[in-house]
């Protein structure tokens, strides 16, 4: 009587692996950026891509989006090889990732809702009469205000711009959200209750979540995982505390550093409550 | 799997409602509604259309059932509009045998969804966008106005002071207004030459006063063609490049940036700009004007038999200096309205890059008007003082 549990595609197997790259190397010139890189992403997870400037977080990004080639290596994106698919299901791959650039990249001309329903527009196949309803409806979800659904991105607030963008990365429903720097540029309020935003829409919209950040709080309480990117490749996968607790140098050097201090007393302390250590981290905005 | 690309884009099951045949009769009434296929943005062409089963004063409790393949956030919307109706309408939901993640995303819609769409700000009647139009062009002709202010104000000092002026922009700018014009304005010009004494020559030519061809072309191109020629071509290629170089920096802030470092961005930027069209545009006029009585040349030669030795012999009386003065004492108010048009649209781009586009255009028109409605000014003012 009751309905089988739902799966998001008709797939045969169940596929757990959203992205499954291998030795994936991305050179320019003879600058080599990544050599050799192998990064998994699981169904369901938040990930967040961590590492210092200069380690090639945004070209990795672009990598495993198919907004480039890399110079080597294969690409899976929910299960299919991307370097054999076809124009078509590369397309449709890319239908199913939603992406918020890192400036929000809004199509400045146009108002918020018209971003939101560009997408919709031009891939979904909605009911016509639905379709202010539907773009209104993620302007919401993102957290916005749906009297922002008639404004110009110059009239929004930079906190506006990345819940805006993150309702146009929304449109179609995606699979995987992609986010680069979403809380860069927001007051660590507004980062907070981004950060508690994508996380209630990963469990209910049950998205998988890919995010660049050097957001201490995202990195060490907003996310599952953090892998972090040093030595040209993904050189661990873990907590912030479990990264915390390796011998690596970069890793010490990122996570036991002066502005991570806090946040690592308190993963120590973490039954005790710890006053001095904890970090402001108001957590009941949305 | 990862081969045929049927099993990976998942081809989509028409997404259904139906009501089934209440299970509970007799103890309350009840309404089951049963939702299969694929629930998602792609699929729900077209939403189906529910009838509320309610009988003659009967309220019917409805439960929800899911035989659904897919379901997304976008047809959680379509199926959270419907309970919000049904609620409405006083009726009972129950959703104790819908799956939990699908009812945890509707109670996530319908805790943020608002009954009222709000509609897109109406454009105004026509009335009042011809009023809009007018105050906007009041306001034009203003910051205009208190552009050229700011110029006489600032610029006066600047002259006086003349080592602050940063000579290396303003040599700059007379190499990218100037000498790179000279190409398509001698060419045009030319060709322009050429037009006038085609056309002045096939009616000359009917009484035989071909050598008035060089009074022609000589008083047109030096008064009126020289200079208005090479002015709309510097609008044009200049004062827009201006607008455009202006309203970009505005955008990536740059301006900004001048003044917090303390430099202030009149110096800098538009200055120079002014002062190189003031010394580009009377040279490039009087190029023009060459380039226009060589044109006139060729064709009164090939076309009617004034050869060169004539023209040239002819020119100086057909044409006295003062007709050359007169054209080139228009020039640099003309190069101060181009560079100030371009610089003043370029300093109030606001926001976006469509805008940039936007004001180029807007000042390429403004400063082509504004050039020619100058040009007419001055032939009445000659034509007062006696010129």
């Amino acid at each position: 009587m009751t309905a089988p549990s739902l799966k998001k595609t008709d797939l045969p197997p169940p596929i757990d692996l959203v992205i499954d790259a291998e030795g994936i190397i991305n050179q320019f010139g003879s600058n080599c950026v990544h050599d050799n890189l192998d990064f998994k992403l699981e169904r369901g997870k938040i990930v967040a891509l961590v590492g210092g400037s200069g380690t090639g977080k945004t070209v990795l990004l672009h990598t495993l989006i198919m907004l480039r080639q890399a110079n080597a290596g294969s690409l899976k994106l929910f299960g299919v090889d991307t370097s054999s698919a076809s124009t078509p299901l590369r397309q449709s791959l890319r239908e199913r990732i939603g992406v918020l650039f890192q400036g929000g990249a809004l199509f400045t001309s146009l108002t918020v809702l018209e971003n939101v329903l560009l997408p919709i527009k031009e891939h979904g196949h909605f009911d016509p009469h639905w379709l202010n309803d539907l773009g209104i409806s993620k302007i919401l979800l993102a957290g916005l205000p749906a009297e922002s659904a008639h404004k110009l991105p110059m009239e929004l607030s930079g906190g506006m711009v990345k819940r805006a963008a993150l309702a146009r990365a929304l449109a179609l429903d995606p699979e995987l959200l992609v986010l680069d720097e979403p809380t860069s540029g927001l007051d660590p309020i507004g980062a907070a209750a981004f950060d508690d935003l994508v996380r209630t829409l990963s469990d209910s919209l049950g998205l998988t979540v890919l995010q660049v950040t050097h957001d201490l709080d995202s990195i060490w309480r907003g996310v599952d995982e953090v892998a972090f990117l040093g030595r040209k490749k993904v050189l661990a996968v873990g907590t912030a505390a479990e990264l915390a607790a390796r011998e690596e140098p970069e890793l010490q050097a990122y996570f036991r550093g002066a502005r991570s201090q806090a946040f690592w007393l308190a993963a120590q302390q973490e039954k005790h409550h710890s006053h001095a250590a904890s970090p402001s981290f108001p957590s009941e905005t949305s | 799997m990862t081969t045929a690309a049927e099993t990976i884009i998942p081809s989509t099951a028409t997404p259904q409602v139906r009501w089934l045949h209440d299970e509970h009769m007799g103890v309350q009434q009840n309404a089951v509604l049963l939702l299969s296929g694929d629930w998602t943005i792609r699929s729900l062409h077209h939403v189906p259309k529910v009838d509320t089963p309610v009988k003659e004063g009967t309220k019917p409790r409805i439960i929800l059932r899911s035989e659904m393949t897919a379901f997304d956030g976008s047809a959680a919307l379509v199926l959270a509009r419907w309970i919000r109706q049904w609620r409405a309408a006083g009726l009972m939901v129950d959703l104790s045998q819908f799956p939990s993640r699908e009812t945890g995303l509707l109670t996530l819609l319908d805790e943020r969804l608002v009954d009222s769409i709000p509609s897109p700000i109406h454009k105004p009647s026509l009335l009042a966008r011809l009023g809009e139009v007018a105050v906007d062009q009041w306001h034009e002709a203003k910051s205009f106005l208190s552009f050229l202010g700011e110029l006489v104000w600032r610029g006066f000092p600047l002259l006086l002071a003349f080592w602050r002026i940063r000579w290396r922009a303003v040599l700059a700018e007379i190499e990218a207004a100037g000498v790179r014009a000279l190409g398509i304005v001698g060419l045009l010009s030319f060709m322009i030459g050429m037009v006038m004494a085609y056309q002045g020559g096939a009616t000359l030519q009917n009484y035989g006063a071909n050598v008035l061809i060089v009074d022609l072309v000589g008083i047109i191109t030096l008064r009126e063609m020289g200079p208005l020629l090479a002015a709309i071509i510097v609008a044009g290629r200049t004062g827009s490049s201006y607008t455009a170089q202006l309203g970009t920096m505005r955008i990536t802030e740059e301006i900004d940036a001048l003044r917090a470092i303390g430099v202030p961005p009149f110096e800098i930027l538009i200055f120079p700009k002014v002062l190189a069209l003031i010394i580009t545009l009377p040279l490039l006029s009087i190029f023009s004007d060459l380039m226009g009585l060589l044109g006139g040349a060729v064709v009164a030669n090939y076309g009617f038999g004034v050869s060169f030795s004539v023209y040239f012999d002819r020119m100086p009386e057909a044409v006295s200096l003062t007709t050359l003065w007169l054209g080139l004492l228009k020039t640099p108010v003309f190069a101060i309205v181009i560079a100030l048009i371009g610089c003043m649209q370029g300093l109030r781009v606001r926001g976006s890059a469509a805008e940039v586009g936007h004001a180029t255009t807007v000042s390429v028109v403004q400063a082509i008007f504004m050039v020619i409605v100058i040009d007419a000014l001055f032939s009445v003012l000659y034509n007062v003082m006696g010129y």
